[in-house]
């Protein structure tokens, strides 16, 4: 065994470690250490990529000593790997982007804490990508909720508070649906790795045995996931989440956490109840006709919003709703449009997140629409940063929202039953789309009579810096993205 | 390659260039830096068509299926000729009309774009490339509608740009099927349909051909789609509003053009229901354009919906088919560049010089700037198409073509109310002659004053004047050119 094989686990244990030991630190002293830490555990899987790559399988590490039906496996595929190094770099640059913010917005005795859930919240995204055990996923479902909550929390307003209670509810009843799924796993099959789960499915469903309970299994965990990421109509939770805490926080949660569940899912489908039985099943056309919707209420009400990040949060559930559709398509082609649209979708949210709050910042704090009137004058990254990621979530092409547009459309051509309706809620979609972020658009270059102050290059630097990295990685994915889609599909298909 | 790349990127690149660059007080320098860029993509638009036609040029792959190609071929040098002349013409104009407007670098950063992003257009050599730099259009093209910030411009910008993107994303639509089932969505002459896709899929192809129509005919001022454009010309500054009404929605022909001609095949579409519907549609549009110019006071409003109705004129002559008709529309696609953008500067220039806008408020316009006025009513004629001036040529070939064409009904149908509208014609751009050169009796001689606009704004105004004259003296060359590329196409 090669000692790469090892750096998934090693990243793990390391996240975890990096938590324990950042909670004895001071705020500064953590912060390098989350640095360093995401540093590393970047490089880290772009070795497993690179190694997985070559070697064009997936492997299964086990940890500890127990052999398989027993013992606790990781899986390790190039998806994976990919995954985890997307999610460490979109997590380096949110925190970066919102890192003067953190300063200003958190006592400065529990800027530590942030690091620690932080690095925690990180173990469990991991966890989440590369475990080949239900169990353990469960487990780490539960400590990425509970860091999810406190990232939400450490600005202390009565908002955050009232929003992480609600956020605790929903992800709880989640949580216990997706516990509860397990269970009735367990008790039809008889395990907990992925692995041996789905050969017995397999049998099951060839038998006809279990057929309802088996329905009901793929409902509670399909259900349960998704009111994990908000999926319409579960994301009365996430405006407030998104709109209220601070932004480093919104953007990780945005464009990581609900696509870690999201990303969970989709292993479940394919590696434990199997895509044909998946397909078979009618919860498919439940989270189809809810993407859809998702795409077209979460519009829909972001544009009744007056409030930029409660927008933009609102947008999220739209999107989600992309990635919904997307899975619900029933095909490899709809499934790998989901999949680029996770990536696509973080480099853009997060984005957006970070523009908004330095255009709020230069507009006296004030994130009402009629205040932000001219704010692309005075932070004029923050405003070219804003276009870019509107721009591409509208679809325009060169940027990789149209990419995604495309990949969906091209799914849904080839999906006779679901073409008319997909592409039309796609076309509707857009052009809400194009409202409310166009309307913004319009909005901070509309010149305003000299309020507020401008800021320059050199008290940004690093908020600024950020903003060309995210701008980089959107227009990457959105002029040469076939080498991402080669790699999204070769990934899919090591799954099965 | 690189003549292509540079014809195209340049304009784009000094564009950026003027917008980023600082406020400066000096104004000479601005317009200096413009002029200079002007004449370069001009010069480099002329070397590339020069030095790079016929090949076909990959700029990159947006993913394995959908390269960026450009090629140059003779409807891209008909369309990028005239767009270069235009542009120049209304450019130079600017410099003396923009003295009274604020935020110039702004707009001539933008109208730059707007260059490069049409010369990129002309020369797009598949659907997607096309559909890339169409949207870039709408966004570019945004900022001059915009341009003074005034509630009813911010309006106007968001009614244009929400029907571009629901049209763009109709053409979208038809993209994914166009894929699915063509041969390449490369622009090849006679289309890329196979038979044996037309005929297992005629049904949902013919469906998805109209929604391309109606998709870019919104560009193109087509009904149903055809309400952004009075309310989006106009607001912008005339220079603007010239290259707009006279180059802008010439995108929308050239997008049908490359639908109905490089990607169905009119072999495909001819004689069914999208034929019919879209000939309802076109003549509609005519008859509604003119009628609405003709009761509007406001002298750039109805320039606005004159252009609704003259597009559809090319429109018709792309609708019927038939040579004699594919030549008149692609001659009028040059007639009507040249004269709407001369009106919209007279207009301009009126306005500029006396801050006149209303027609009825032109009274005795002629005696105070008579070239101006003549200028005028020529290309006015040439619009309503009497002899000798390009427009006759045109819609004379229109009419024949329709005539010939054999399709029940339009054959009649069509010239009458091409001959109808030009009546209507006539009777929206006349009367300000009439009334700018014999103000009548009761009027106040003494308080004229000659105001002649300087010589920056009438020498544009000149030139296109003679260009569409000259259209009309000589169609000949014009003519046998478009005649060997349509042999091709139909």
């Amino acid at each position: 065994m090669d000692f790469v094989q090892s750096f998934p686990a090693i990243s793990i244990l390391l996240c975890l470690f990096a938590g324990i030991i950042s909670s004895g630190l001071k705020g500064k002293a953590a912060r390098y250490m989350n640095t360093v830490l995401i540093l590393t555990v970047t490089v880290l899987s772009a070795c497993t990529l690179l190694y997985t790559l070559g070697t064009g399988e997936s492997y299964v590490y086990v940890m500890g000593k127990f052999p398989a039906p027993w013992g606790n496996e990781i899986r390790v595929g190039v998806l994976e790997s990919f995954m985890a190094l997307f999610f460490c770099i979109i997590m380096l640059l949110s925190l970066f982007g919102g890192m003067k913010k953190l300063t200003e917005e958190v006592e400065e005795g529990k800027v530590f804490l942030y690091y620690v859930l932080t690095n925690l919240l990180l173990s469990s995204l991991l966890a989440l990508i590369y475990t080949n055990d239900l169990f353990t996923a469960y487990v780490f479902v539960e400590i990425n909720t509970i860091a999810a909550c406190g990232l939400i929390m450490i600005r202390q307003n009565g908002r955050t508070i009232e929003a992480a209670a609600r956020y605790m509810i929903m992800s709880l009843l989640g949580s216990g649906m997706l516990l509860m799924g397990i269970c009735m796993l367990y008790d039809l099959t008889g395990h907990l790795l992925m692995s041996n789960i789905s050969e017995q499915v397999a049998l099951l469903a060839a038998s006809g045995e279990y057929r309802i309970p088996l329905l009901v299994t793929i409902a509670l965990m399909s259900v349960g996931l998704a009111i994990k990421s908000a999926l319409f109509p579960f994301h009365a939770w996430l405006p407030d989440a998104y709109g209220y805490s601070t932004v480093s926080s919104a953007a990780i949660l945005s464009s990581l956490v609900s696509k870690g569940y999201i990303f969970l899912l989709i292993k479940i489908i394919y590696r434990v109840i199997g895509f044909e039985i998946f397909d078979n099943s009618r919860i498919i056309d439940v989270l189809f006709v809810f993407g859809l919707m998702g795409m077209i209420f979460g519009s829909l009400s972001a544009i009744k919003e007056n409030d930029i990040r409660r927008m933009i949060a609102y947008s999220s559930v739209a999107q989600i709703g992309y990635i919904y559709m997307g899975i619900g398509m029933g095909t490899a082609a709809g499934m790998s449009a989901s999949v680029f649209h996770i990536l696509s979708h973080a480099a853009t949210k997060s984005l957006l997140f970070i523009a908004a709050i330095g255009l709020t910042d230069v507009s006296g704090g004030s994130r009402k629409f009629v205040d932000l009137t001219g704010a692309a004058y005075r932070n004029k990254w923050a405003g070219v940063a804003f276009t870019v990621g509107s721009l591409s979530m509208v679809g325009v092409p060169l940027f990789s929202g149209f990419i995604s547009k495309l990949l969906f459309a091209q799914a849904a051509v080839q999906n006779n039953g679901k073409m008319l309706p997909a592409l039309i809620v796609l076309g509707i979609s857009t052009i809400l789309n194009a409202i409310y972020f166009m309307k913004t658009v319009i909005r901070i270059y509309t010149p305003a009579n000299g309020t507020g102050s401008c800021v320059t290059f050199r008290s940004m630097k690093l908020y600024a810096v950020t903003l060309v990295c995210f701008i980089v990685l959107n227009i990457i994915l959105g002029v040469s993205s076939q080498p991402v889609v080669d790699l999204i599909e070769q990934g899919l298909a090591m799954f099965s | 390659m690189q003549y292509i790349i540079l014809a195209i990127f340049f304009p784009i690149a000094a564009g950026l260039y003027l917008l980023i660059r600082k406020e400066s007080e000096n104004r000479k320098n601005l317009l200096l830096c413009t002029g200079a860029f002007l004449i370069i993509s001009a010069v480099l638009v002329v070397i590339a068509l020069f030095l790079a036609g016929g090949r076909m040029y990959t700029l990159f792959s947006l993913t394995d299926k959908l390269p960026i190609i450009f090629k140059i071929d003779e409807i891209s040098v008909l369309f990028s000729v005239m767009t270069i002349i235009i542009f120049l013409c209304a450019g130079f104009f600017s410099f003396e009309y923009m003295k009274h407007e604020e935020k110039e670098k702004r707009y001539y950063g933008f109208y730059l774009m707007v260059l490069g992003v049409l010369i990129a257009l002309c020369f797009a050599g598949n659907l997607i490339t096309f559909y890339l730099f169409f949207e870039m259009l709408t966004l570019s093209s945004m900022p001059l509608v915009l341009h003074n910030g005034s509630r009813e411009a911010i309006m106007a910008g968001l009614k244009y740009l929400f029907y571009s993107l629901c049209g763009a994303y109709m053409a979208l639509f038809g993209l994914y099927f166009v894929e699915r089932y063509g041969n390449t969505l490369t622009f090849s002459a006679g289309g890329v349909i196979s038979e044996q896709a037309a005929s297992a899929h005629g049904g949902i192809l013919l469906l998805v051909a109209f929604l391309m129509l109606l998709g870019f005919g919104v560009k193109a001022g087509m009904f149903p789609m055809h309400a952004w454009l009075p309310a989006a010309h106009p607001v912008a500054p005339a220079p603007a509003s010239a290259v707009l009404s006279a180059v802008i929605v010439k995108a929308g022909v050239l997008a049908i053009i490359r639908v109905v001609y490089y990607i169905f095949g009119s072999s495909f579409l001819k004689g069914t229901w999208v034929q019919t519907t879209w000939m309802i549609l076109i003549l509609l549009t005519i008859f509604m354009g003119s009628m609405l110019a003709y009761r509007e006071p406001v002298m750039k409003k109805r320039l606005a919906y004159s252009t609704i109705s003259q597009l559809s004129y090319i429109l018709f002559g792309l609708a019927v088919m038939d040579a004699g008709s594919v030549t008149g529309g692609l001659l009028h696609v040059l007639c009507h560049g040249f004269i709407k953008a001369a009106l919209f500067l007279c207009a301009g220039a009126i306005i500029y010089m006396t801050g006149k806008t209303r027609v009825e408020e032109f009274r005795g316009i002629g005696k105070e700037m008579p070239l101006l006025l003549w200028c005028y009513t020529i290309v006015s004629l040439g619009l309503i198409g009497i002899p000798p001036t390009g427009g006759f040529i045109s819609k004379w070939y229109l009419a024949q073509g329709a005539l010939s064409s054999g399709i029940p009904v339009f054959d009649w149908l069509g010239p009458v109310i091409l001959l109808v509208s030009a009546l209507l014609t006539a009777g929206y751009l006349l009367p300000v002659t009439i009334k700018g050169f014999f103000p009548g009796a009761d009027y106040d001689y003494n308080s004229l004053r000659k105001k002649e606009p300087p010589a920056l704004m009438t020498i544009p105004v000149l030139i296109l004047t003679i260009l569409s004259v000259a259209i009309g003296l000589f169609p000949g060359t014009v003519v046998q050119y478009l005649s060997q590329m349509i042999e091709k196409i139909i």
